[in-house]
């Protein structure tokens, strides 16, 4: 874990409302286990994971090429006083997993509020981000539908997956698939024309946004 | 951004994170330093070289010749140059880069400069690209941390001093305000330490790997004394002007001739090519509009002791300001000049409609090596505008004093920030000396 030997240093952060579950996600994705015991997050941590991805081509044929990937997967608190020091992390961070929690409707109503804050201070106006309903284990206690929660990432036009950290279901398929956003994202980054204007993209996509956050208020 | 509304030990929590960040960050560092050396190899390789006579028709890449009507070579969209179809790669026969672009967009990609170039576009205030939140975080509140008190095992050669040192902090507990400026110079100066530090620790975990296509400058540090790793560490960090001065004076007492003097017959020598005719620096020098200079030059240098020709590989720049702005236009070029004779004007090509030229390409001076003793390097980016119109950029100085032409390795690229011009628009400092 400690050579340099890998291609890519991929840093991902988890972000959402305190209790819905990033720590012990994420703790699931690099090792595996679970860990039921609530601890509060103390402003930031992180964990890391070597991968191995497979590089596929735009119409999602495999090309064959595999790249050793060097995961840094930053854990935020979700507590309300760590916040400006959370946010601040946000800016070094090349993807993000929006997280709420399945049997929380208040965690998944603050979705709108952490994707603003995303927009405010991510490295761009529209970074990669996958939406993350957790706990899908505790069914007797679901408040947020999947039709609902589907709705709204497709309106943010991001991926929506259900998970659970307990059973590890779908897990490693979210993280997999933004790291797969992050991934395109390098190469489109590289290869468009260099005199695109870097406001006036931002500035569409977040008039974009507001429209979208309207509806979802109601 | 700070950490004082966090209680102490939630303020120690964090930061033993931050710290264990900076440890991946190290091995990151490492990591690109190492693609870097290869990418420059391979630059070196297949450079265009404007000293060797050839004409349009030969391959950029592998210097075959090309025919006029078969295997009549292609344009490289990123470097402009004519490539043979074998120096090719990518996909397709319209979406293909020459190899060494190809490299240069790979390393791009996997060194994270993609990430950086987009931050930057959003938060160009930063003073420092490539630090992240965490490091400043880290920087910031190692003065009051016991953590940085300790630092991770020095290497052999600094143990002596550095004990005593840290010795003598923790015996001084009282925190005094004297006892506190101590302590925040002290930080700072552990800080380069452990910058170069970790050059060190990258040289070693290096030859471990036992590669190729080496980057011998870790290695030369090591027998560097304290005073040197600073140096050295500021010559990796912030080449930008000032710097280089100081870096030169710093350097000159090794010689005969004194800093001030070099100054003072620079400058004149300066003033002097302001009236010649021949000069483009001067004639532009009260017509070039007033635009911001921004963005950084990519060069290397090397003396080539065969040939007792200097060459500068000119790698790339980036985020150049448009030579044009009104059309958002750029064509930039990069010319240099040996000060202080003011000799061997030499340019690159012109590169149309970019911020971000590359340019891959060698230019050579003739000198004999101990003449490069007192010269500089006056490297200047200009914008080629409509009628012979020029705009200027940004230039750098490169003092060659002082400067080892020996270790062949070192001579790795490295992004040097533009700065405005030396002397003011309308004559300044540098003619009234």
């Amino acid at each position: 874990m400690t050579d340099g030997d890998y291609d890519y240093l991929i840093k991902l952060l988890a972000l959402g409302d305190s209790g819905v579950g990033k720590t012990t996600f994420l703790y699931r994705y690099t090792d595996n286990k679970f860990n039921p015991k609530f601890i509060t997050t103390v402003g930031i941590d992180f964990r890391e994971k070597r991968v191995v991805y497979t590089a596929s081509n735009t119409n999602g044929t495999t090309t064959g090429k595999t790249f050793k990937v060097h995961l840094q997967l930053w854990d935020t608190a979700g507590q309300e006083r760590f916040r400006s020091l959370t946010t601040a992390f946000f800016r070094d961070a090349m993807g993000f997993l929006l997280m709420f929690d399945l049997t929380s409707q208040q965690s998944f109503l603050n979705v709108r509020n952490w994707m603003s804050q995303l927009q405010a201070n991510a490295y761009c106006e529209n970074p990669d981000i996958v939406l993350v309903g957790n706990k899908a284990d505790l069914a007797d206690q679901r408040e947020v539908q999947e039709k609902q929660a589907k709705e709204l990432a497709d309106k943010y036009g991001i991926p929506y997956f259900e998970t659970s950290a307990a059973t590890g279901a779908e897990v490693d398929k979210s993280v997999i698939t933004l790291l797969d956003l992050v991934m395109k994202r390098m190469e489109q980054c590289v290869d468009k024309p260099p005199a695109e204007p870097a406001n006036g993209n931002g500035a569409t996509k977040l008039s974009e946004a507001q429209p979208n956050e309207k509806k979802c208020a109601c | 951004m700070d950490l004082d509304f966090l209680q102490s030990l939630e303020r120690e929590r964090v930061l033993e994170v931050l710290q264990r960040d900076k440890q991946l960050r190290l091995m990151e560092e490492d990591r690109i330093r190492r693609m870097k050396c290869e990418l420059q190899e391979l630059r070196r390789r297949g450079a265009k070289s404007c000293a060797r006579q050839y004409g349009e028709r030969t391959c950029a890449r592998c210097q075959r010749p090309l025919g006029k009507f078969w295997n009549s070579g292609d344009v490289c969209r990123g470097c402009s140059h004519r490539i043979c179809s074998k120096c090719r790669v990518g996909v397709g026969a319209a979406d293909w880069k020459c190899t060494v672009c190809h490299a240069y967009r790979d390393v791009k990609i996997r060194s994270g400069e993609w990430f950086l170039e987009e931050k930057f576009k959003k938060f160009p205030v930063t003073e420092n690209k490539y630090e992240t939140v965490g490091e400043t975080l880290l920087k910031t509140y190692n003065v009051l941390s016991h953590i940085s008190v300790v630092p991770p095992t020095p290497p052999p050669h600094l143990d002596q001093q550095f004990l005593s040192r840290s010795g003598s902090l923790k015996n001084s507990i009282p925190f005094t305000k004297s006892v506190e400026d101590l302590m925040v110079s002290f930080t700072s100066h552990m800080r380069k330490i452990s910058t170069s530090q970790s050059d060190v620790q990258g040289g070693l975990l290096y030859v471990d790997g036992g590669r190729k296509g080496s980057c011998v400058t870790f290695s030369s540090q090591k027998s560097l004394s304290d005073t040197d790793i600073n140096k050295s560490s500021r010559l990796f960090k912030v080449p930008s002007l000032p710097n280089l001065f100081k870096r030169s004076k710093d350097s000159d007492h090794e010689g005969s001739s004194t800093g001030a003097e070099e100054e003072t017959s620079f400058s004149s020598e300066y003033s002097g090519g302001k009236r010649g005719s021949n000069s483009s620096i001067c004639t532009d020098g009260g017509r070039f509009e007033s635009i911001g200079v921004a963005g950084e030059l990519e060069l290397a240098l090397a003396y080539s002791g065969d040939a007792s020709c200097l060459e500068i590989t000119v790698g790339a720049c980036r985020n150049l300001s448009h030579g044009d702005a009104r059309r958002r236009r750029c064509h930039p070029y990069v010319k240099f000049y040996v000060l202080p004779e003011k000799s061997g004007k030499m340019k690159t090509t012109v590169k149309k409609n970019t911020t971000d030229p590359v340019y891959n390409e060698v230019l050579k001076y003739q000198i004999e090596r101990h003449l490069l003793f007192g010269k500089r390097l006056h490297a200047s980016v200009w914008h080629s505008g409509t009628l012979r119109r020029k705009v200027f950029l940004g230039e750098i100085l490169i003092p060659l004093d002082g400067w080892r032409c020996e270790d062949k390795a070192s001579q790795c690229f490295n992004w040097y920030p533009l700065c405005p011009k030396a002397e003011g628009p309308d004559g300044g400092a540098a003619e009234q000396d």
